[in-house]
């Protein structure tokens, strides 16, 4: 494949997966739901599934307070601030280590997919993931930015 | 960028027109579908769920308008035939531009359309409008399968399409962009689980599309947008039938520079100077497509192209005609030897390209395929009086092509409107002169009118002390340049675009650059570039700030 620079790649998934999962993060605290209900739940007409008793941690840290979706909301603005990277941490051992980010992305999608709107943004953490394995497992390195470095060529 | 980039991307004319048509369509189309939605007696049950089912609605209708938009820019023959036509109308070159406008716009609708659906959803569940949980509409009916599908089919496309990726590996872009095709079965298809419905169950048939109207109250966009569709596809098949037509190459070249030459022979390829084509090289890669610039004049019995040895694909290329980076390095060296003998020759040429010769391997010359040809900008030569041709790097292969027609037109004496060529090569280093030397010898030789061709070479090198000393001394009194051997003496340093612009003004304005014109009349200069954006930008700017009311500057570029 190329010359393809996979944590350059895996950077740009892991930040749309980052935001679709602020998003749904941010959806999930106006419209509350476990997305692994339908496991032992009944379905009540009106009502929707009632979720069996077994889920019940779930349901306090999803439905009845919405904990899990506010850690999605505050992990994904982290891994944006990472990945793009915010200022203040440019440079710095976040914005260059792979295996933060590679650790970042799973809690990311272990998060995202217990709770209904987050289920695409924790699928594609976890391709963004793969894809800073690859990185890892082929020893690349994040190149320290080129200070004073201008576009060039400007006529 | 703050004011600046607002003001160039938003509220330049050409700029506010389509933004206004653009936005103004997607905003018209989701008025209309969020308003035909919630005013839709039939749907009265759907309309339960307010607001969020009247976003999706309308979300959904204007997704179809871009789905539908996606490919017409990609229609590259169609859009050959009829730019010449309709330059005036929407700037046929800034096809690739416009697939990118819809593309963001389809992401952002994606975005409302999909959130309204998780609240649409959600809802249903909750309230039990229809028995079926929320998760049965994602990930078992037709229209949550393919919503998700797509969604994921847009992350890999957009990611990999972003232009780090693309210059890193092209192959990744190429591959992963053909999932459209599964992309665009998902759009036609995203309705046939009849969602819209004004009955709790939906209602299917026997035959195609596998629903009935008469229940399903959808939008039925699929029937308007799948025509771009099927004229794509077409034309892709269509580019397959006609890429096997009988070609053969017919010769490769090496130039000292490390361009390769291929010389291909297909008789049924038609083009007009100007125009690039897609290479294809089965040996190399049977899947890959690689767009080159011809250098060829229509006039000549052969297609070239010019190829340097820069990507991975024409690195493999290279090794398999047998002209890898060990042979081209050596002829560099014995081409750079040559110039220091020929020094006391004053017509030697700077190291001749060398044809390889397929007796001498053990493999023959591969098989080609080549499709297009495809338009660029400076097909319109020769519509305008004066023409600038601004060339940077290997951005100057265009004006091979070009400079070759305009030499057999001046031969044939048919020149159309055009007056005068004002030929720019910016270029960074001296080696890199070498293949298209040859070609400008020819053409300036040829020239019976002094005035007519102009050519202004720049050299932006930094030069070192010997390279100094050199020029010092072969340069003073010499008829030819030492560096280029042309007539024409090589600038040093960057051109400023202004001044020279400036000056080709008032001299146009005075009447002493076009003999024989009045200064009354409106003189249209046409600038033609080829090369990297940033001189593209100095070029345009120097290009708008001198058109007056006697003198239009018009400005073109080509993209690769």
């Amino acid at each position: 494949m190329g010359n393809l620079i996979w944590h350059e790649y895996a950077r740009l998934v892991s930040l749309t997966a980052s935001v679709y999962t602020i998003w749904a993060a941010f959806w999930g605290i106006l419209y509350r739901k476990y997305f692994w209900d339908f496991v032992g739940g009944i379905v009540r007409s009106p009502g929707g599934i009632q979720p069996s008793p077994n889920a019940s941690v779930m349901i306090a840290i999803i439905v009845k307070a919405p904990v899990l979706q506010i850690f999605a909301l505050i992990l994904g603005l982290g891994l944006v601030a990472v990945e793009y990277p915010a200022p203040f941490l440019k440079g710095t051992v976040f914005q260059r280590s792979l295996i933060i980010k590679i650790m970042m992305l799973l809690v990311q999608s272990i998060v995202a997919i217990l709770f209904y709107q987050g289920t695409n943004g924790g699928l594609w953490s976890m391709i963004a993931m793969g894809c800073y394995i690859r990185a890892v497992i082929k020893g690349e390195k994040m190149e320290v930015a080129k200070e004073n470095r201008g576009r060039g060529g400007k006529a | 960028m703050g004011e600046n980039w607002f003001r160039r991307e938003l509220l330049t004319p050409r700029r506010l027109i389509f933004n206004i048509l653009f936005y103004g369509l997607h905003l018209f189309f989701f008025a209309y579908g969020w308003y035909s939605q919630a005013t839709n007696q039939k749907l009265a049950a759907l309309n339960g769920l307010k607001w969020s089912v009247w976003t999706s609605r309308g979300a959904g209708l204007v997704l179809a308008f871009d789905g539908g938009l996606i490919l017409i820019p990609m229609l590259r023959n169609i859009i050959r035939v009829v730019r010449p036509r309709l330059a005036w109308l929407f700037p046929a070159d800034e096809n690739i531009w416009f697939h990118r406008q819809v593309a963001y716009s389809m992401a952002f609708w994606a975005m409302v359309h999909t959130t309204a659906h998780y609240v649409n959803f959600f809802n249903v569940e909750r309230t039990q409008v229809r028995p079926e949980i929320a998760l049965d509409i994602h990930y078992t009916q037709p229209g949550g399968i393919t919503g998700h599908f797509m969604l994921l089919i847009m992350v890999v496309m957009y990611t990999t399409a972003h232009h780090k990726i693309r210059a890193q590996c092209f192959e990744a872009f190429w591959y992963t962009h053909h999932l459209a095709f599964f992309f665009m079965i998902g759009l036609y298809t995203h309705a046939t689980g009849c969602f819209v419905r004004d009955s709790a169950e939906p209602t299917f048939s026997r035959v195609f599309p596998f629903y009935t109207t008469d229940h399903c109250l959808g939008y039925e966009s699929w029937r308007f947008t799948i025509w771009p569709g099927i004229i794509y596809f077409g034309e892709r098949v269509w580019r397959e039938i006609r890429a096997r037509r009988a070609t053969r190459l017919s010769k490769v070249l090496v130039h000292p520079s490390g361009a390769m030459e291929l010389r291909v022979i297909k008789p049924s390829f038609k083009y007009v100077a100007g125009q690039w084509l897609f290479i294809q090289v089965p040996d190399v890669s049977g899947f890959q497509w690689h767009p080159f610039t011809i250098t060829s004049a229509p006039e000549d019995p052969y297609v070239s192209v010019h190829i340097r040895q820069v990507g991975d694909w024409t690195h493999a290329l290279g090794e398999r005609l047998g002209a890898g980076p060990s042979v081209v390095q050596s002829l560099t060296q014995a081409a750079l030897k040559g110039k220091e003998k020929d020094e006391a020759s004053p017509y030697g040429t700077r190291g001749d390209f060398v044809e390889l010769d397929p007796g001498y391997s053990a493999r023959p010359l591969p098989a080609v395929r080549i499709d297009g040809p495809y338009g660029a900008p400076a097909e319109d030569v020769f519509k305008v009086e004066v023409a600038v041709l601004v060339g940077a790097g290997i951005g100057v292969t265009p004006f091979a092509s070009i400079l070759k027609h305009i030499w057999y037109r001046q031969r044939k004496g048919t020149l159309g409107s055009l007056k005068r060529v004002e030929f720019f090569w910016v270029c960074r280093d001296a080696p890199s002169f070498g293949w298209f030397q040859s070609l400008l010898q020819e053409v300036e030789a040829a020239q019976a009118d002094p005035n007519f061709l102009r050519i202004n070479i720049y050299l932006t090198q930094k030069i070192g002390e010997d390279m100094l000393w050199n020029i010092a001394v072969n340069d003073a009194g010499a008829e030819y340049d030492p560096l280029t051997l042309l007539r024409t003496r090589t600038m040093f340093g960057r051109p400023d675009w202004k001044s020279i612009y400036n000056r080709m003004r008032q001299a146009i304005e005075t009447g002493q650059y076009i003999p024989g014109s009045n200064s009354q009349l409106k003189t249209k200069v046409g600038t033609y570039f080829c090369g990297p954006g940033v001189l593209a930008k100095s070029i345009k700017e120097a290009c708008v700030a001198n058109s007056s009311a006697h003198v239009d500057f018009t400005f073109a570029k080509e993209h690769f």
